[in-house]
């Protein structure tokens, strides 16, 4: 069996630009939304104007759940790398097949356990009377947590493998460095890279969660796609402006991942 | 005799669920001395390292380290410099800061740190790339770079784990002759692990040949090389001819390739034996020739070295391989009589 000789890379650079222009077209339009005047009944708004942005920063629940989103994101990565770290590591290390087993299983767990699940579990065991904690932050951080872990331990455990860390402990350790000295000079600092690539992603995901914030999150911890949902019963404006809030936000996580990644390949004279 | 820098006794350990390991190694490593372990891969040399580096711990005897028993020990406080396989660079630290490590958890001062690392990286002619990362480095550097990690807080021992088998073939010989002289210089008692002979035969003050967990045989390369021990350490360290044989007289014993004179031998005859009989020991000779074991021979293999050729050939019902320098064709062949040598398996295991 043969491909089309010729026609084979023209033909792939046009689907690739069909399908890039598929991609970037929501956001463009979201842009050219969120300062157009008014968008009614025509394919493009009429109008240009900075007031939606204004209504928006203005608006106090935008605001709240601005801050929100990003203290239940800090948060996330925080524990994420109190949980994850080490959780991490105990896989890695792991000989035995039954904790090999169980990190397979917390591999899955994003696709075993979609947040649409995961909330009605928070729902029906912190509904009750032993343990009222619906609408509490932390309940957020827990089921933000428990949705990206699974990322974050992919990443570091592959870069562990990749790294042989366990051969470069060993060499540490007979160089004469204790565990404190290895896990603080070697192990950290050589997994820094999958380690904030991880913590990005994390923070992503929290940052975008719908489902699960949605169904768990309290009237004042509302988390800013929460709110984001209304906008869309107002004026297209503001729901378009509120929307390029939140993609603003993401994509500023990410170059700034990438920035802090760029500038950590040279690390400082360790003397 | 040397005080033993190392001194293994006795020393077994088996990995769990299987009979792979090591058992019962008695061996010494002298002050300076250079020795080589050798042995097919599985054969527990690898497991032999660790046991030395207190990576792992033997289930029976004992590792004693500069006159102090270290059975017990780990890896931390035993003084062994180690040169790992891949090398095991912290990816993250420049040369400088890979070299200055040790000396780093040591809590050594930074300005003395510095001037140490750096005249550690001058022995090994690395000091204009001391700022780089170990990424940006050659095989060969970064094996130099290993080196001078592993000897910078002046251990008691160097254990090299098969140092140059990452390494293309051109800078394998070159780096053979950098880990000799930095090891001379530095005049420290070194194991290096390796599977070639070669590496084995020109680095080593003495060899030890493993072969399933135990030593078959330790010394001088010559000794290992001239008089080896069994059939298998000769097959290991260089080519080997070795053939069963029936003693047939005080000098004498038939082989496949036919009846051989050999040195008187002091067998009993009609008793089995193994000799061996070493490729560039057999000698093509002309039409006119005379003299003991003459055998004409038919060349099925010819491979050309440059500075000799390897023939097999074969000869009565068997085969032989010869090695030699002539470029003429190969009819008729002689086997001196002291070039036939006799093995006795296990019971020859004397250090020579």
């Amino acid at each position: 069996m043969t491909t089309a000789p010729v026609t084979g890379p023209r033909f792939t650079r046009w689907v690739t630009l069909v399908y890039l222009a598929y991609l970037a077209a929501p956001i463009v339009l979201l842009f050219v939304g969120s300062f157009g005047q008014l968008w009614l009944n025509t394919l493009l708004p009429t109008g240009f104007t900075g007031r939606w942005y204004a209504e928006v920063a203005a608006d106090p629940s935008f605001r709240r759940a601005f801050v929100s989103s990003l203290t239940v994101a800090g948060l996330v990565i925080l524990l994420c790398l109190v949980v994850g770290l080490p959780l991490a590591y105990a896989v890695f290390r792991a000989d035995r097949p039954a904790v090999r087993a169980l990190a397979r299983v917390i591999y899955q767990l994003p696709v075993a356990l979609p947040a649409l699940v995961l909330a009605f579990g928070f729902i029906r065991v912190f509904s009750s009377d032993q343990l009222p904690w619906l609408g509490s932050i932390w309940l957020l951080v827990a089921g933000h947590l428990m949705l990206g872990l699974p990322y974050f331990l992919q990443a570091v455990v592959a870069d562990m493998q990749r790294l042989n860390l366990k051969l470069l402990e060993m060499a540490a350790e007979s160089l004469g460095a204790n565990g404190r000295q290895r896990f603080f000079q070697i192990v950290l600092p050589s997994l820094r890279h999958s380690i904030l690539a991880g913590l990005i992603v994390v923070a992503a995901l929290s940052i975008g969660e719908f489902q699960f914030s949605n169904l768990v999150a309290g009237f004042l911890s509302r988390t800013y796609p929460v709110v984001l949902l209304q906008a869309f019963y107002g004026a297209t404006g503001f729901a378009c402006a509120a929307t390029v809030v939140l993609l603003v936000l993401a994509l500023a996580a990410s170059v700034a991942g990438a920035l802090s990644t760029g500038s950590a390949i040279r690390p400082a004279g360790a003397y | 005799m040397d005080r033993a820098v190392v001194a293994l006794d006795g020393l077994t350990y088996r990995y769990p669920g299987s009979g792979a390991g090591v058992a019962d190694v008695d061996l010494a490593i002298r002050a300076g001395e250079m020795l080589v372990c050798i042995g097919p891969s599985g054969c527990g040399k690898t497991t032999l390292l660790r046991l030395v580096a207190g990576f792992l711990r033997p289930q029976a005897g004992s590792v004693a380290i500069a006159g102090r028993d270290v059975t017990g020990a780990d890896a931390r406080s035993r003084q062994c410099g180690i040169v790992f396989q891949s090398y095991a660079l912290f990816p993250h630290m420049s040369v400088r800061d890979n070299v200055a490590y040790p000396l780093r958890v040591r809590g050594v001062p930074g300005a003395e740190r510095a001037a140490r690392a750096a005249k550690m990286l001058d022995l090994v002619d690395l000091a204009a790339l001391a700022d780089r990362l170990p990424a940006a480095l050659s095989g060969g550097q970064q094996q130099r770079v290993a080196l001078a990690r592993a000897l910078v807080f002046e251990p008691a021992v160097l254990l090299l784990d098969e140092p140059l088998s990452a390494l293309d073939a051109a800078t394998r010989v070159a780096m053979r002759d950098e880990i000799r002289r930095v090891q001379r210089e530095r005049n420290i008692a070194t194991l290096l692990i390796t599977h070639d002979q070669d590496e084995a035969l020109s680095l080593a003050d003495r060899i030890a040949v493993m072969r399933d967990g135990r030593i078959v045989q330790v010394g001088t390369p010559q000794a290992i090389y001239d008089r080896p021990a069994s059939g298998f350490v000769a097959t290991f360290v260089g080519r080997a001819n070795v053939l069963e044989a029936t003693v047939s007289g005080p000098d004498g014993v038939d082989t496949p390739l036919g009846t051989l004179a050999t040195l008187p031998h002091g067998c009993a005859r009609g008793e089995a034996v193994s000799i061996l009989i070493r490729p560039e020991r057999v000698e093509p000779v002309g039409e006119g020739a005379a003299g003991d074991n003459l055998i004409v021979v038919e060349i099925e293999q010819d491979k050309f070295f440059g500075a000799t050729r390897a023939l097999v050939a074969k000869a009565g019902g068997s085969r032989i391989a010869i090695e030699t320098a002539s470029r003429d064709a190969v009819h008729r062949v002689r086997i001196p009589r002291d070039a036939i040598q006799f093995l006795h398996g296990s019971r020859n295991l004397k250090e020579a």
